[in-house]
């Protein structure tokens, strides 16, 4: 870690939210580069997003992912200045570096480091483009023109491999400086000495640790020429420069008028570890040269000390530590000028209440002030209620976060898959709450890579059928009441839903024969149904549907659909809440304790009086609407099984399309809760999705009604 | 009281690190700019001691940046951070007029090192 003293937890937080956020905008600006290789802007803005990961990288000490920017930046480089074209190879490799970029972030998040990752293919391929050797496949890269003056710059993109910041000096450097004075140079001299300036040459030493030598000298040699005239300058400074590591050491021969310490203050730099000066004698400077000696020789008064090789300390390998959770979001200002006027609204009316109870004290009219403070009260509520409103739409965020993904997902399954796609994205800008977000992510991924790995045909089979040879693929989001819907829909080859029955009927699930579309197709999402025998790395096998259905219907408490029509494609369907954080729910009682049921889960509610039970304990079922559902009791799930008493009701909740009565001992309000993460410990048979607290203190424990999907507890 | 300074840079974690750095050592940072466009205008109104540029910026880079400074004032005393393989960028802010420049990763002293020389007097 190179900035010791600063909080490093704190710097990790901002680096990862920062460099999280300009790799994720990396992999966006590469898609709209490939869609459009001229634009110029884009490409500026592809190289600056590398840059900017290289630098806070490297000050990170993530020393790997800072040169896989930095051999990005490079190509990128070079493409901006139209040295190079950014034909497939050269985006593929991008798109990889980005990727891996991304890896390492992520890794870096969890309190990894980047050294695991193995860079150097990629850094290879990097080089190999940069230095323009793979220019083929009908996308030339244009040599690179060793542009006059500009040498300089082709230290660095003519050999990818960095720049020699290890090293010190090379020999030639710590030779004699030998000054060839030209007559140009001879004349300016003895036009100097007639003036009565006198010549100095000044050897000029920078800091080891400087890694760019050769800026660092210019500073010194542009300094001097405003206090004095510079004849001459070894290594050169204007034209043709040289490599960087030879400006560790610079002679410069002037003449001035001002004296020593003019000098000594112009070359006062930082990062300069020493300057001579030494004064010369014009006779010797302008002696006619000798024909066997071309060159002045002006050797350095000290003997050139072999320096110690400027070895910058290593880099300390960055730090293992804790993971850093991100803690800070990003809200929309309007959103918190929305919080903020209910802000104002509250203390208006905390005034005002003040105001009342003193006017109380001063003896005004008790049922006035009960008035007044009635209609405090009432705007209290609509402010709490407000600020409550407002509060959880700060916790909403733009879908698009996760559909901005897709694009990226479906070129490369597309160019792996051979089959041509068009993917239409709608709705981006339905909110969703954060923590749903996150959670929904990998789903979705999975159901597109099945909509492209096994609905979409290849191109020759669509041909045939009589489909457009690209297949396409939709993702909607809309909002729907207290839910978000998402639909994902393809133009494939639907499913055969008679191979489903059969096969289910093999696995030896029962009634299928007599199963409907719908239960047929819901067997999808059963573990380890997979309707596709062939194994592909695209969807992989064992990994499905089922996976999808658990965090969708489980951990997001939504529900997943999934309808199709043979030969014209797959609707899946997700409905899901839009926060998970606070629920409308049925307060009820099971002995001597509270729990909590979602009221979109509560199909009815009726004395139990009304309901026939039959079958024996434990396996007991009733008639509901004309479909024998279980019957379960939350005494039975928690209690000692009392006997049940006729005030007792029966509710009947849904998960999905599945249905069980509960019978509970009391209903007492419906109301709004706000969950909290239960322990494990409280939670072995995975009946609660949360607790939450009353307002006197009491617990309630929140049903998870997922249970009516089990088969056995 | 410590010199002010104002920090310009695309990165907030870049400015965030050097605000610490600064304010530690007992400079007053005055002000901080995302691009070159917000550095110049705050430069106008601020009045900085020196600035801390960065070369790499969107709307107007640093170059363009430090240019438009030194119109408004010809003796504004500016830092250039840059990165490695940006020698010509930097020779160029050179030529026109900055005191110094950074070159990123930088250590602390670093900075504190080259403000210290830009801000002594001539």
């Amino acid at each position: 870690m190179a900035l010791a003293g600063i909080d490093e937890t704190r710097l990790r937080r901002a680096f990862l939210e920062e460099a999280e956020d300009l790799s994720q905008k990396l992999g966006d600006s590469l898609l709209g580069l490939e869609a459009d290789h001229g634009n110029s802007s884009l490409v500026n803005e592809v190289f600056r997003f590398t840059h900017s990961l290289k630098s806070e990288s490297a000050l990170m000490g993530f020393a790997v992912l800072s040169e896989l920017a930095h051999r990005m930046e490079d190509v990128l480089g070079m493409a901006r200045d139209g040295r190079l074209q950014l034909g497939k190879r050269v985006m593929d490799c991008l798109f990889a570096g980005s990727d891996m970029i991304a890896a390492m972030m992520a890794a870096i998040g969890k309190g990894a480091s980047d050294s695991s990752f193995d860079t150097s293919a990629l850094l290879g391929d990097l080089s190999a483009n940069a230095s323009g050797t793979r220019a083929t496949e009908g996308q030339p890269l244009s040599p690179v023109p060793a542009a006059a003056g500009s040498s300089t710059a082709s230290t660095i993109t003519a050999s990818p491999a960095l720049p020699p910041v290890q090293g010190g000096p090379s020999p030639a450097a710590l030779q004699p400086a030998v000054i060839a004075l030209g007559d140009f140079e001879r004349l300016q001299l003895a036009e100097a000495r007639d003036r009565g300036e006198t010549a100095y040459r000044l050897t000029v030493n920078v800091d080891p640790e400087e890694t760019m030598k050769f800026p660092r000298a210019y500073l010194v040699f542009y300094n001097l020429e405003l206090v004095a005239n510079v004849v001459n300058v070894v290594p050169p400074m204007e034209g043709e420069t040289a490599e960087d590591a030879l400006y560790a050491r610079t002679t410069i021969l002037l003449t001035a008028a001002g004296g020593d310490a003019a000098l000594s203050a112009a070359a006062s730099v930082d990062q300069i570890s020493s300057v001579q000066i030494e004064r010369c004698d014009y006779a010797a400077l302008l002696a006619p040269p000798v024909p066997s000696r071309p060159a002045v020789s002006i050797p350095s008064a000290v003997p050139a000390a072999p320096e110690s090789p400027a070895q910058p300390v290593p880099e300390a390998a960055p730090a293992q530590s804790l993971p850093v959770e991100r803690t800070s979001i990003r809200v929309d200002t309007r959103k918190l000028d929305d919080l903020w006027s209910f802000i104002a609204e509250l203390v208006l009316h905390k005034s005002q209440i003040s105001r009342l109870s003193e006017s109380l004290g001063k003896g005004a009219d008790v049922n006035t002030v009960r008035e007044d403070l009635a209609e405090s009260f009432d705007a209290l509520d609509k402010i709490s209620n407000g600020m409550q409103q407002a509060m959880m739409d700060t916790r909403m965020i733009p879908i698009s976060v996760i559909f901005s993904k897709f694009p990226r997902l479906v070129r490369d399954l597309s160019r792996k898959l051979g089959k041509p796609i068009e993917l239409s994205l709608s709705g981006e800008d339905t909110e969703i709450d954060r923590s749903v977000v996150e959670a929904l992510s990998d789903p979705l991924t999975h159901i597109i890579r099945n909509s492209l790995d096994h609905g979409i045909e290849f191109p020759e089979e669509r041909v045939r059928l009589g489909k457009s040879e690209k297949g396409s693929v939709n993702v909607a989001a809309r909002r729907q009441g207290g839910n978000v819907v998402i639909e994902l829909s393809d133009d494939g080859r639907g499913m055969d839903v008679d191979h489903i029955r059969r096969k289910a009927i093999g696995m030896g699930i029962r009634g299928a024969e007599s199963f409907t579309e719908a239960q047929l197709l819901d067997l999808v999402f059963l573990p380890g149904f997979s309707t596709k025998e062939v194994v592909t790395d695209v969807s992989g096998r064992g990994v499905g549907m089922d996976v999808v259905a658990t965090r969708i219907r489980g951990d997001l408490k939504g529900d997943v659909v999934l309808r199709t029509e043979p030969g014209k494609g797959t609707r899946v369907t997700l409905v899901l809440p839009l926060t998970l954080t606070i629920v409308n729910a049925l307060l009820v009682r099971g002995d001597d304790q509270l729990y909590a049921i979602p009221l979109t889960d509560v199909d009815s509610t009726a004395k139990l009086l009304a309901v026939e039970i039959t079958g024996d304990e434990g396996r007991e079922s009733s008639l509901w609407r004309d479909e024998e559902i279980p019957v379960y009791s939350l005494s039975g799930f928690f209690g000692a099984g009392r006997r049940r008493e006729e005030e007792s009701f029966a509710l009947v909740l849904h998960h999905g399309d599945r249905r069980a009565f509960l019978i509970v001992d009391e209903l007492i309000e419906e109301r709004e809760v706000v969950i909290k993460p239960v322990d494990d410990l409280l939670n072995s048979s995975r009946l609660f999705s949360g607790v939450s607290l009353l307002e006197d203190g009491r617990l309630v424990f929140i049903l998870d009604t997922s249970f009516v999907r089990r088969e056995n507890f | 009281m410590g010199a002010n300074i104002l920090i310009a840079d695309d990165l907030s974690f870049m400015r965030m690190i050097q605000k610490e750095i600064l304010t530690e050592r007992g400079y007053t940072v005055v002000g901080e700019a995302a691009d070159g466009v917000e550095a110049v205008e705050k430069f106008k109104t601020l009045h900085p001691d020196l600035v801390l540029l960065d070369i790499t910026m969107p709307n107007m880079n640093g170059l363009e940046a430090m240019r438009k400074i030194f119109t408004i004032d010809p003796k504004a005393k500016v830092i250039m951070c840059s990165a490695l393989g940006q020698q010509n960028l930097i020779v160029e802010a050179i030529r026109a007029g900055v005191k110094d420049f950074i070159v990123k990763p930088f250590k602390p002293e670093r900075i504190l090192s080259a403000i210290e020389k830009a801000l002594k007097p001539a």
